[in-house]
C-alpha cells in the first residue's frame, strides 16, 4: 500500500495468484471489461507468443471516494507456470490482498493444491503469515464437468479462514464479486492498520459498495459478499 | 528511454515514478514529428512535464524567426511559451493560446492512466474561426515590417481540424507511451528476475559450500582418529606378540604340547591383529595424504616373481597353482618398490584367497601402449598424444568372480561383495581400498576385468614416459 498525503491518494496492491491456466489472466480481462470508463485504466499484459503470462498482468483502476480520497487499485495476476518462480515472487511482494484462482476440475486438485503451498512459501519469505494476509479463493471453471461440487465445496469452505466464491471467468461469472470480497477484506485489514476513516474520514463498506457499482454490480454491499460460502460472516 | 537506470517494478507500478521520456523513446520521435507534419502540414512539440521540450519541428516555423527579430516580437514569443506551459487544458477540451495576428496553438495533456506526464503543442496555425471571446493580443511591429510574407507560410486551418489533428496526434502518442511503458515494464521485470534467480543460487551455493567445508573437515577428523587409535593398538599388541613369542621359544622354561598350541594360536592371532592395524593405519595415511612415495627404479618382472615365490606356501597349503609370467624385458619403472610389492601382494593374497581348491592364480606382467582417447568431443583433441606406454600387471584367479557392478565399489574401504555374516572368505575389505590408493599414487589405474571360462582379473596400469 502506499499512502500519498500530500495529494490524498491511496495505492492499493492486489495480487491474482494460482495455478498455470487456471485462469487468472482472464479475471483481470473480465475486470476491465465490466469496469466503466472513468474507473478502468488500460489493462497491460506480458505475456508470450502462445498467451501465456511471462511476467505478469496489470490492470490499473482508479476510483475517487467521497472523502475525496483517490483510491487507486492496482490488480497483478503472476505467471503461473512452475518455472517463473522468482517472478512470482517479485510480483506477491508488497501485496495488500491476494485472490486466489483454483481451477474446480478434480484432476486439478494437486496443482492447486501446490500452488497453494508456493504462495504461502513466498509470503513467508517476506516474512508475511498467510493468515494476516487478506485473501479470497476462487473456484473458476464451474462449467466444466469433472468439477468439485458446489454442496463440497461449500462443506469445505466451513473450515476455511477465507471467503470462497464460484466463478467462469470466461463469461465474467462471478468475477466481480470475487474482487469485491477481495476488495472488502483488504479494507478490513487496512483499517485496522492505518485507521483510514480517522484520518481521511473514509467509509470503507460504502467505497467497496462504490466500487461494485463502478463493475457493474449494483446490489447492497451485504449481498454481494453473500456470493461466497465460508470465511466466517465477511459482511453478510 | 530518457533515463539509464532502469526503473523498479515497484516504481513503476507502484509509485509511478516515470517521466514521459521514460515512456516515450527520444530517437523515435522526431521521425514520427517529421512525418505528422508532412502529412498534416501542421507542426507539434512535445512538452515533458519538468523537463521541458522533449521533441519538436526540424526547422524554426518562419513566424518565430521573424518573431525574435524585434524586442517585443521576443518578448510576445515567450509570453505565448508561458502562457501554453501553464494553459488549463484537459484532452477533450484542448486551450487555445494566440501569438500574434491570428496565428496561435492548441495545447492538450498527455496523460497515463490518469497521470499527466506533459503537453502536445499543435502549431502555429491560422485559426479561421477563432474563439469569439479571445482577448485581443495587438502587436507593434518596427518601421518598415511586413508580416503578409511570413503569414502566408503558416498553415489556414478551423477549429474542428485542428481538434481533429490533436486528436490523432494524441493518440499515436498514447500507443508509443503504452508500448514503452510494456517495454520498460517488462526489461525491469526481466532483470529483476535475473537477480532473484542469481540471489537464490547464491544463497544455494553458500550453504553447500558450508555443507562441503563441514564434510571434509569430518573426514579430516575421522582420518586423525583411525591414526591414533591404530598407533595405541598396536603398542600393547607388540607386548603381546613379543612375549608370547619368547614364550614359545623357551626362554622361561619349556612347555607341554599343548601349551606350546594354545601360544602358537595367541601368536599368530596377534599377527593377524596387528597386519589388521597397520592396513587400517595405511588407509588412514593414505586418506590424509600423510604418506610420502619413495621413489626409485623398480623392475617389475622381478617384482612379480618375488611376490609369487613369497605366496608360494600360502597357495600351496590351498592347492592353488600360482605363476607368475613376465613378458620379454620390462623396462625399470620408477616407483615406490615397497609400495608396488604391496600391491602385488595384497592382489595376489586376494586371488588366492578366493580361488577354490585346485584352481589357479596367474601373475602377469608385459609392456603395453595405451591408447588414449577423451570421452566424448573435447577442444584441442586432436593435440594430444594418441598413445603413451605402460606397463600391465596382471592378477588373474580362477574363484568366484565379481559381478559388474560391484566391481567399482569392491575399492571402497570395508566394502565386501558377500556381505553376510556366514560368508566363507575372511578379511577386513581393506585390502583393495589400499591397492586403489596406492595405484593411484603411482598416476596409474587400477580396473576389474572377468577371467574365462569364470574368475577376476585385477589389472594395475602404470603409465611411464
Amino acid at each position: 500500500m502506499q499512502l500519498d498525503f500530500s495529494n490524498k491518494q491511496l495505492t492499493i496492491k492486489l495480487v491474482y495468484y494460482g495455478a498455470a491456466l487456471s485462469g487468472k489472466t482472464t479475471n483481470l480481462q473480465s475486470l476491465h471489461e465490466a469496469a466503466s470508463g472513468d474507473a478502468k485504466g488500460r489493462l497491460m499484459t506480458l505475456d508470450t507468443k502462445d498467451d501465456r503470462t511471462l511476467f505478469f498482468d496489470l490492470l490499473p483502476l482508479t476510483f475517487n471516494d467521497k472523502s475525496g480520497l483517490a483510491v487507486k487499485v492496482k490488480v497483478f495476476t503472476v505467471p503461473g507456470q512452475v518455472i517463473h518462480a522468482s517472478t512470482r515472487r517479485l510480483v506477491v511482494q508488497g501485496a495488500d490482498g491476494v485472490a486466489f484462482v483454483a481451477d474446480s476440475r478434480l484432476s486439478e486438485t494437486d496443482n492447486n493444491t501446490e500452488s497453494f503451498l508456493d504462495l504461502q512459501r513466498n509470503l513467508k519469505g517476506q516474512g508475511i503469515e498467510l493468515e494476516t494476509m487478506p485473501l479470497v479463493i476462487q473456484f473458476n471453471k464451474r462449467d466444466l464437468p469433472n468439477v468439485r461440487t458446489p454442496e463440497e465445496i461449500a462443506e469445505m469452505a466451513k473450515m476455511g479462514r477465507e471467503p470462497v466464491y464460484l466463478s467462469i471467468a470466461t463469461r465474467g461469472v462471478g468475477v466481480v464479486s470475487c474482487f469485491v470480497g477481495l476488495l472488502y477484506r483488504t479494507w478490513e485489514v487496512l483499517e485496522s492498520t492505518h485507521g483510514l476513516r480517522a484520518k481521511f474520514g473514509f467509509d470503507g463498506p460504502d467505497f467497496v459498495a462504490d466500487v461494485a457499482a463502478k463493475l457493474g454490480d449494483a446490489r447492497p454491499l451485504r449481498d454481494i459478499l453473500a456470493d461466497s460460502v465460508g470465511g466466517g460472516d465477511h459482511g453478510r | 528511454m530518457g533515463d539509464s537506470r532502469m526503473k523498479s517494478l515497484d516504481e513503476l507500478t507502484m509509485l509511478e515514478q516515470f517521466t514521459l521520456e521514460d515512456l516515450l523513446d527520444r530517437r523515435a520521435l522526431p521521425e514520427m514529428m517529421r512525418s505528422f507534419e508532412e502529412l498534416t502540414g501542421v507542426s507539434a512539440r512535445i512538452y515533458a512535464q519538468g523537463t521541458g521540450l522533449l521533441a519538436g519541428p526540424d526547422a524554426r516555423p518562419a513566424l518565430d524567426t521573424y518573431l525574435e527579430g524585434f524586442s517585443a516580437g521576443r518578448a510576445r514569443l515567450r509570453k505565448t511559451v508561458d502562457e501554453a506551459m501553464a494553459a488549463d487544458a484537459r484532452a477533450d477540451r484542448p486551450a487555445y493560446i494566440e501569438c500574434a495576428f491570428d496565428a496561435a496553438y492548441l495545447v492538450s495533456p498527455i496523460e497515463h492512466d490518469g497521470r499527466f506526464l506533459g503537453r502536445v503543442v499543435l502549431g502555429p496555425v491560422r485559426m479561421a474561426d477563432p474563439p469569439p471571446d479571445r482577448p485581443s493580443k495587438p502587436l507593434v511591429l518596427p518601421d518598415g515590417s511586413d508580416p503578409t510574407a511570413v503569414l502566408e507560410t503558416v498553415p489556414r486551418r478551423t477549429m474542428q481540424e485542428c481538434q481533429k489533428l490533436l486528436g490523432f496526434f494524441q493518440k499515436t502518442l498514447d500507443v508509443l507511451a503504452y508500448s514503452g511503458f510494456k517495454a520498460h515494464l517488462a526489461s525491469s521485470m526481466h532483470l529483476a528476475t535475473v537477480r532473484e534467480n542469481f540471489r537464490e543460487l547464491s544463497d544455494k551455493n553458500a550453504k553447500l559450500q558450508a555443507a562441503y567445508d563441514r564434510l571434509r573437515e569430518l573426514d579430516r577428523l575421522k582420518s586423525n582418529f583411525l591414526a591414533t587409535v591404530s598407533h595405541e593398538l598396536r603398542t600393547p599388541l607388540t607386548s603381546i606378540i613379543g612375549y608370547s613369542e619368547m614364550l614359545l621359544e623357551g626362554i622361561s622354561g619349556e612347555m607341554n604340547d599343548e601349551q606350546r598350541e594354545f601360544l602358537g594360536t595367541i601368536h599368530q592371532k596377534g599377527e593377524q591383529l596387528l597386519e589388521l592395524i597397520k592396513s587400517l593405519l595405511d588407509l588412514s595415511k593414505l586418506e590424509s595424504g600423510t604418506m610420502s612415495l619413495r621413489k626409485g627404479n623398480v623392475d617389475c618382472g622381478v617384482l612379480a616373481r618375488d611376490v609369487a615365490t613369497t605366496l608360494a606356501p600360502t597357495a600351496r597349503k590351498k592347492n592353488v597353482s600360482l605363476n607368475a609370467c613376465v613378458e620379454g624385458e620390462l623396462p625399470l619403472y620408477n616407483g615406490d618398490a615397497e609400495r608396488l610389492r604391496q600391491i602385488l601382494l595384497n592382489l595376489t593374497e586376494n586371488a588366492i584367497k578366493f580361488t577354490p581348491s585346485s584352481g589357479s592364480v596367474v601373475i602377469e606382467a608385459r609392456r603395453i601402449e595405451q591408447e588414449l582417447r577423451p570421452e566424448g568431443l573435447s577442444s584441442g583433441a586432436v593435440l594430444a598424444p594418441l598413445k603413451r606406454r605402460a606397463l600391465e600387471i596382471r592378477v588373474a584367479d580362477s574363484g568366484v568372480g565379481i559381478p559388474e557392478d560391484q566391481r567399482e565399489r569392491v575399492f571402497d574401504a570395508f566394502y565386501q561383495v558377500d556381505n553376510t555374516s556366514t560368508r566363507e572368505v575372511g578379511g577386513s575389505g581393506l585390502g583393495l581400498s589400499i591397492v586403489k590408493r596406492l595405484v593411484d599414487a603411482h598416476d596409474g589405474q587400477i580396473h576389474i576385468e572377468a577371467n574365462s571360462p569364470a574368475g577376476t582379473v585385477f589389472v594395475v596400469v602404470l603409465p611411464y614416459k
